[in-house]
């Protein structure tokens, strides 16, 4: 009685309510059953015959295993953070484990179905590990040894591809580059923006002026204008120097990103530092910590607990935007969606199927990002 | 219990004060000495001054022309001079200002460990005493938005004597509280004023005035208009201007 009743009166309460809930009804079927059809009477050997080469792209198979150990440092460190730092909730849980495995159904094969048995049992072992840790009295040392790892993962990242004789950087693609480039446009773009933000609102005219312009001209073109420039005109005019010319085009694109996403996030962290009240610049100062030490323990950590939704969001642009370097003929994920049905005769024509693939990776990990930052909200109670 | 004040050593000089925002001038030549040990009570109508002048003192405000010295130490373009007074002068606000994302303790610690670099377990202890001075030792964990207003702002005091400060501001410390907060805050306030600190109070809490006060200033229109003891202003203030304000607070 109480949910018919509950129906009614959400539902069915004007005339208004019922067109509404009739159009919902009809729109919400429409879609379903589009997408169940196409799911059910499409071809899907396309994905089961290339998914090696949209997660990597040309990487050679005697060169995974690097991949391989990314991905389960890269799980490890996942969980044990989450486990140690965020209060677990079931629904929240389930959530995310239905999210991830969608692509693991689709992209685990039988040669691979260990490895990710192994990782997932390793890090279930650190989720426990994690969690048990929490209340213990090794809570400090953890909590920084996650934090440096955490530092360090990337720079690990890049030692694991290259060592002992790694592939060559151009052989990089895939759905790995767009994470890759993702990850070091963020972990690059967002230190560099805070100094950007601190030098647009320092006093010092020059640094000011600099911060200002730089922001301004990087925000001014849209990120394909930068990609074209690195790809042109940096050879172009700048010969010699720093070896730029030299450099290969997957270095250029994380160069290029980085300093593409620092100024936005440098405009997001401004934002947040206007917010701060003067009251808390007072108050340090009036205890005699000087204006360094104010900015570093006072103000910065507040902008950046009150920007951190904005902030996420620009990360998922960010790697949303990575899907542009095919510009630099990168073969990115989108890329390979679109090469598939062009260049395999095979699977001529089938476009959907491939982008549907490409549209759901992405979605995935915007997904998961926007769901960390929401915990983190809650977390920081924002 | 009145302590005695030593007439000769001065605390707080100030000659000639100006201070103008814009094309208006807040401060139009503030000349006072504040003496060690003293209690200075600063009354005087909205828009006076009595914060500018205040701020001044701490350079939280730059003043154009005039000259301060605290404990002998010239405030002036010397940034170095400037950081050893506001050590030893502490201030307390109207709003608190309590670093909203730190826990109580961190709040009263930070100042210690980044400005005399005390070790974390010195400055804690220190902090623990300083929370039982003012009353609220069970509260070091919280964070200040799980706090009343008044248990804030005696943490606020605690953290200034956290940088042992031989002089203490306070800017209307009890104006933002809801009344049955205040005698907490004016308490702590009293003890103080009773262990013998230097303290410029501006204020409107007549009772604590009355019972601490060794001395009125009273602001108008960015001058000291008149001055002098709490009975000479509660039974024969000498200014128009004295009398009429006197009448609308008390
Ligand atoms: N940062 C500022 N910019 C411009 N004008 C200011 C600034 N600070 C203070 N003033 C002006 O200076 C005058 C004195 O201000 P002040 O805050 O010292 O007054 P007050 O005596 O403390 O008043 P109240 O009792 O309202 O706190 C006021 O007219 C105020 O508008
Ligand atoms: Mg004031």
């Amino acid at each position: 009685m109480i949910l018919l009743n509950w129906i009614r009166e959400n539902f069915f309460g004007t005339k208004l309510d019922v067109a509404m809930t009739i159009t919902g009804v009809l729109f919400i079927y429409f879609v379903l059953s589009t997408v169940i059809s196409f799911i059910l009477n499409s071809d899907w050997t396309l994905i089961m015959v290339n998914r090696q080469l949209m997660l990597t792209g040309l990487m050679p198979q005697e060169e995974i295993w690097r991949i391989w150990t990314i991905f389960s440092l890269t799980s490890i460190l996942m969980t044990i953070s989450i486990s140690f730092w965020f209060k677990i909730n079931i629904k929240g849980s389930i959530f995310y484990i239905l999210l991830l495995l969608i692509p693991f159904l689709i992209f685990t094969t039988k040669n691979t179905v260990l490895y990710v048995l192994l990782i997932m049992f390793i890090s279930i072992v650190f989720f426990y590990l994690g969690h048990r840790s929490k209340n213990s009295k090794l809570k400090n040392i953890v909590s920084k040894i996650i934090m440096i790892s955490w530092i360090i993962l990337l720079p690990i990242c890049f030692l694991i591809l290259n060592i002992l004789d790694g592939p060559k950087m151009t052989l990089w693609g895939g759905f790995m580059i767009n994470l890759i480039l993702a990850a070091i446009a963020i972990f690059a773009g967002f230190p560099l923006g805070i100094l950007l933000a601190l030098g647009r609102a320092s006093s010092y005219k020059l640094i000011k002026l600099v911060s200002t312009v730089y922001i301004e001209v990087i925000r001014g073109a849209p990120l394909v204008a930068w990609l074209l420039l690195a790809w042109f005109v940096l050879p172009k005019f700048l010969p010699n120097l720093f070896g730029l010319s030299d450099i290969n085009i997957v270095v250029r694109a994380m160069i290029v990103l980085s300093l593409f996403a620092s100024a936005y996030i440098a405009e997001v962290i401004r934002g947040g530092l206007q917010s701060i009240p003067k009251g808390q610049e007072e108050a340090s100062f009036a205890l005699g910590i000087n204006s360094i030490s104010t900015t570093i323990f006072i103000v910065l950590p507040q902008a950046i607990r009150i920007v951190i939704p904005t902030v996420v969001s620009t990360f998922i642009a960010i790697f949303k935007d990575t899907s542009l370097v095919f510009i630099l003929a990168i073969t990115d994920l989108l890329r390979i969606g679109r090469l598939i049905p062009e260049q395999q005769q095979a699977f001529f024509g089938k476009s959907i199927e491939s982008l549907a693939v490409v549209a759901l990776l992405f979605w995935v990990v915007s997904l998961v990002l926007s769901q960390i930052s929401r915990t983190i909200e809650k977390k920081l109670n924002i | 219990m009145k302590k005695k004040v030593s007439k000769k050593k001065i605390s707080v000089e100030a000659k000639g004060i100006t201070k103008s925002f814009g094309d208006f001038q807040a401060l139009k030549g503030i000349t006072a000495n504040i003496y060690e040990g003293e209690v200075v009570v600063v009354l005087g109508p909205s828009g006076s001054g009595k914060s500018t002048f205040i701020r001044t003192i701490n350079g939280l405000e730059e003043h154009n022309s005039g000259e301060i010295t605290v404990n002998g130490i010239p405030l002036n373009d010397d940034v170095k001079n400037r950081d050893v007074i506001r050590g030893q002068v502490g201030m307390v606000f109207q709003q608190f200002n309590l670093f909203p994302h730190l826990s109580v303790l961190r709040n009263i610690t930070l100042a210690p460990q980044k400005v005399k670099k005390l070790s974390k377990s010195e400055s804690e202890e220190l902090a623990m005493s300083l929370l039982e001075r003012v009353g609220i030792p069970e509260q070091a964990e919280k964070y200040p938005a799980q706090l009343s207003g008044g248990q804030q702002q005696r943490v606020a005091i605690a953290r200034a004597l956290a940088m042992q400060p031989k002089i203490m501001l306070f800017d209307e410390p009890t104006s933002a509280l809801d009344p049955e907060m205040i005698k907490e805050v004016l308490d702590v306030m009293i003890e103080l004023a009773q262990s013998g600190m230097t303290m410029i109070c501006v204020t409107h809490e007549m009772g604590f005035a009355r019972e601490v006060a060794d001395r009125f200033l009273f602001f108008d229109e960015g001058l000291i208009v008149e001055e002098g003891t709490p009975d000479h202003f509660f039974n024969n203030p000498q200014e128009e201007r004295t009398k009429l304000f006197l009448s609308q607070i008390l």
